[in-house]
């Protein structure tokens, strides 16, 4: 008996050290380096994230960059480019991978582009683009693209959000516009109410993205997670007193029951499914709701305290170009083809992602629903990334955020602002 | 020739000794030195940084919150898996019409996968349209669906219960099997002895079938003592430790730090492994594991 609890035990301890060693598997190597080769041709090796719903899909980023590629190819016979593509969770593992083995691509495209600055791998931004292109860009994004006043950054595509209202529910309540101010929002909120919505308002403040929703919050107060001068200002009075409302809203039964334990993934669905009055949302948000059927829904500036807010939050992601295999010349080329062209378009369309420049903005001005996103993104607020304490405050933000509207509102975001402050 | 002979078992155990220092004791070398450093998000290692990662997780706020309701979690989860299975096993152990599928029935939480049970009951306690909440507003229990009522994964009190159940729920079948086999061991010599010097039925139970069960007992006991100490997917997908840590056992905690200081997390899972060891030992002791039957 003795041998088998041995047996036993020794096979549970196995599956403890499986369980407890959360490792994640490491990652596949990549060609060797493409360099120019004879006759003047020359291979760029580009590494890109997928926006579409992986490998094979009709979406899938290796199609979208195909096409961009052959396209490119046509024009340019001289240069060829080797397009790899990687999903978002091993992008930045890969990467890593590829730049500590010696094999660093020419052009990256992911979410982030800092980490590669302090180590000169990177071009500056007026050695790659032209500038033209770069006097088109969002003056707001492109700023976030320098470190010490030098653009290394070049934002790829950017994204945003608004209030979405259901207006048959609106109908039902009586309610003619959407609300402007807090106050509107709360007497809405309330006929909606009245009449029968079980969520007049969705307040996803749950692990997918409570950091989101919160600065949505913030901003309509003039609060944000730092103040103007870069320091840690979570629990400002500003931002108290919003979450103070915000609590009152939640004990009324005027929001998504228990804000801190759900996800926006849940009350987008639940918006879709028309149990939702208003919901704070993005263009991502839009395949959701259709694909749950809902299509009577308006799209409208984000209330704020006194004022609908002239801002929102963005978000954007970034390509550069590495400096290791020379290649200026050419990447400038194709960056130019492909702000200039029908590819930054072609993006925003298959992925419902928005653009980064201001021509990009005016082909797409047509699109009703894309329009309150459109009117905010070029003065839109941006969450403290620069800042290296910030995925640690994110990371507690999502946990424990949605105290704020059940607990003590100032205790909460004091924590926070205490993590904020010693995080390092 | 006789050197060489002296090497044979050598080549026997050989291949299970590399097997068990590559798969066992170097990640639990790997994870004790990894605790000890400071690493980037990005899974750079940037230096030492002492014991900076344990002072920093133990002075976590909720840190003395969560390793508390984990031994609560692991208490209550194998208390009740284990009673649960004992009567379960007994009654499997009789002669009944479909027994057979009753017996086949009881293996399907246990050949789903945990991930998915957990989001299946997720979905059924959803507030707006979750089946479990449709039953208990016709009920009469709640007023309404999509109300706070209707939300019971949104709250710690009435969260955690939920999360016990469906540990329970994916529990029970493992541990009925290992009991339903301990029980077909014993032999109907003993209950035939038992009955010639008259024990009653619950005397018979207490003194015959529980000691001559007490080693499946044990090990399926001590199995699960491990696998719910380190469970994830069931907290993680049916509430995120949420709201705030009030629902996360230490494992939920290892992975949350991870995403903000991989060192910390680390420091977490070494606690982890130290608690599991413990447990492990108190669970032995108390049960007398290795004391022959009387």
């Amino acid at each position: 008996m003795n041998i088998k609890l041995v047996g036993g035990a020794a096979l549970g301890l196995a599956t403890v050290l499986v369980l407890s060693s959360c490792g994640s598997g490491g990652s596949g190597g990549s060609g060797g380096d493409d360099q120019a080769s004879g006759g003047g041709q020359v291979t760029l090796k580009m590494v890109a994230a997928d926006y579409g719903s992986g490998p094979g899909k009709p979406d899938s980023g290796e199609n979208f960059w195909k096409g961009v590629v052959d396209e490119f190819q046509a024009a340019n016979p001289n240069i060829k480019v080797d397009v790899q593509v990687i999903n978002w969770n091993d992008i930045d593992k890969q990467v890593a991978t590829m730049i500590q083995n010696g094999q660093v691509p020419d052009i990256l495209q992911t979410g982030g582009y800092s980490g590669f600055v302090n180590d000169s791998l990177l071009y500056k931004v007026d050695e790659v683009l032209s500038p033209e292109v770069s006097g088109d860009m969002l003056q707001k994004f492109s700023d976030f693209g320098k470190v010490d006043g030098t653009a290394y950054g070049i934002p790829f595509v950017s994204s945003a959000r608004a209030l979405f209202y259901n207006k048959d529910l609106f109908e039902k309540a009586g309610i003619a516009e959407p609300p402007k101010t807090w106050d509107e929002l709360k007497a809405d909120a309330e006929k909606l109410k009245k009449a029968g919505v079980t969520q007049p308002f969705g307040l996803p403040l749950g692990q997918e993205e409570a950091q989101a929703e919160s600065f949505l919050w913030m901003l309509g107060n003039g609060g944000g997670y730092q103040d103007a001068s870069g320091k840690w200002a979570i629990n400002s009075p500003q931002n108290v007193e919003t979450f103070t409302y915000m609590k009152g809203l939640v004990e009324a039964g005027l929001t998504t029951p228990n804000p801190g334990t759900k996800d926006r993934k849940t009350v987008w669905e639940d918006f879709g499914a028309g149990k939702v009055g208003m919901v704070n949302g993005g263009p991502m948000s839009i395949p959701i709701f259709d694909a749950a059927g809902l299509k009577n829904y308006g799209v409208a500036p984000i209330p704020g305290k006194a004022g609908p807010l002239d801002t929102t939050l963005g978000v954007m992601d970034w390509i550069m170009a590495f400096n290791k295999n020379g290649h200026a010349a050419e990447i400038k080329k194709f960056f130019d083809f492909f702000y200039t062209g029908s590819a930054a378009q072609k993006i925003s369309d298959t992925y419902k992602l928005l653009p980064v420049t201001n021509g990009g903005i005016k082909k797409l001005e047509g699109d009703e629903k894309l329009k309150p996103f459109l009117d905010a993104l070029p003065n839109a607020s941006f969450y403290p990334f620069t800042d290296p304490k910030w995925e640690a405050v994110s990371a507690q933000v999502k946990q424990t955020i949605g105290g704020a509207v059940s607990d003590d509102p100032a205790k909460v975001l004091g924590d926070l602002q205490k993590t904020a402050e010693a995080a390092g | 020739m006789r050197r060489l002979r002296a090497l044979e078992p050598l080549a026997w155990v050989g291949p299970a000794v590399v097997l068990i220092a590559v798969v066992v004791l170097w990640p639990v070398i790997e994870m004790i030195r990894s605790s000890f450093l400071k690493i980037s998000r990005f899974g750079i290692v940037q230096g030492s940084n002492g014991a900076a990662n344990y002072e920093k997780l133990f002075g976590e706020k909720d840190f003395a919150d969560i390793m508390v309701r984990s031994v609560i979690w692991v208490v209550a989860v194998v208390a009740l898996t284990v009673l649960i299975s004992l009567a379960l096993a007994q009654l499997f152990n009789q002669r009944f019409p479909l027994r057979k599928v009753a017996r086949w029935a009881l293996i399907a939480p246990w050949a789903a996968s945990v991930l998915m049970t957990a989001i299946i009951f997720k979905w059924m306690l959803d507030p707006e349209v979750g089946v479990i909440n449709q039953i208990r507003l016709k009920l009469g229990l709640i007023d309404a669906m999509g109300g706070a009522a209707a939300d019971q994964l949104g709250n710690a009190s009435t969260a955690m219960p939920w999360l016990v159940f469906v540990a329970v729920f994916v529990s029970v079948p493992f541990t009925t099997y290992a009991l339903l086999a301990g029980l077909s061991t014993i032999s109907a010599d003993v209950y035939e002895a038992a009955k010639m010097d008259g024990a009653g039925r619950l005397r018979t139970y207490w003194s015959i079938t529980l000691p001559l069960l007490r080693p499946a007992l044990t090990v399926a006991a001590l199995i699960n003592v491990m696998n719910v100490f380190n469970s994830f997917p069931i907290i993680w997908a049916m509430t995120h430790g949420q709201p705030g840590y009030s629902t996360a056992t230490s494992t939920i905690l290892m992975f949350i730090l991870k995403s903000s200081d991989i060192g910390e997390s680390a420091a977490m899972s070494v606690v982890n492994f130290g608690m599991v060891i413990v447990l492990t030992a108190i669970f032995l002791k108390v049960s007398r594991w290795n004391k022959e039957v009387a």
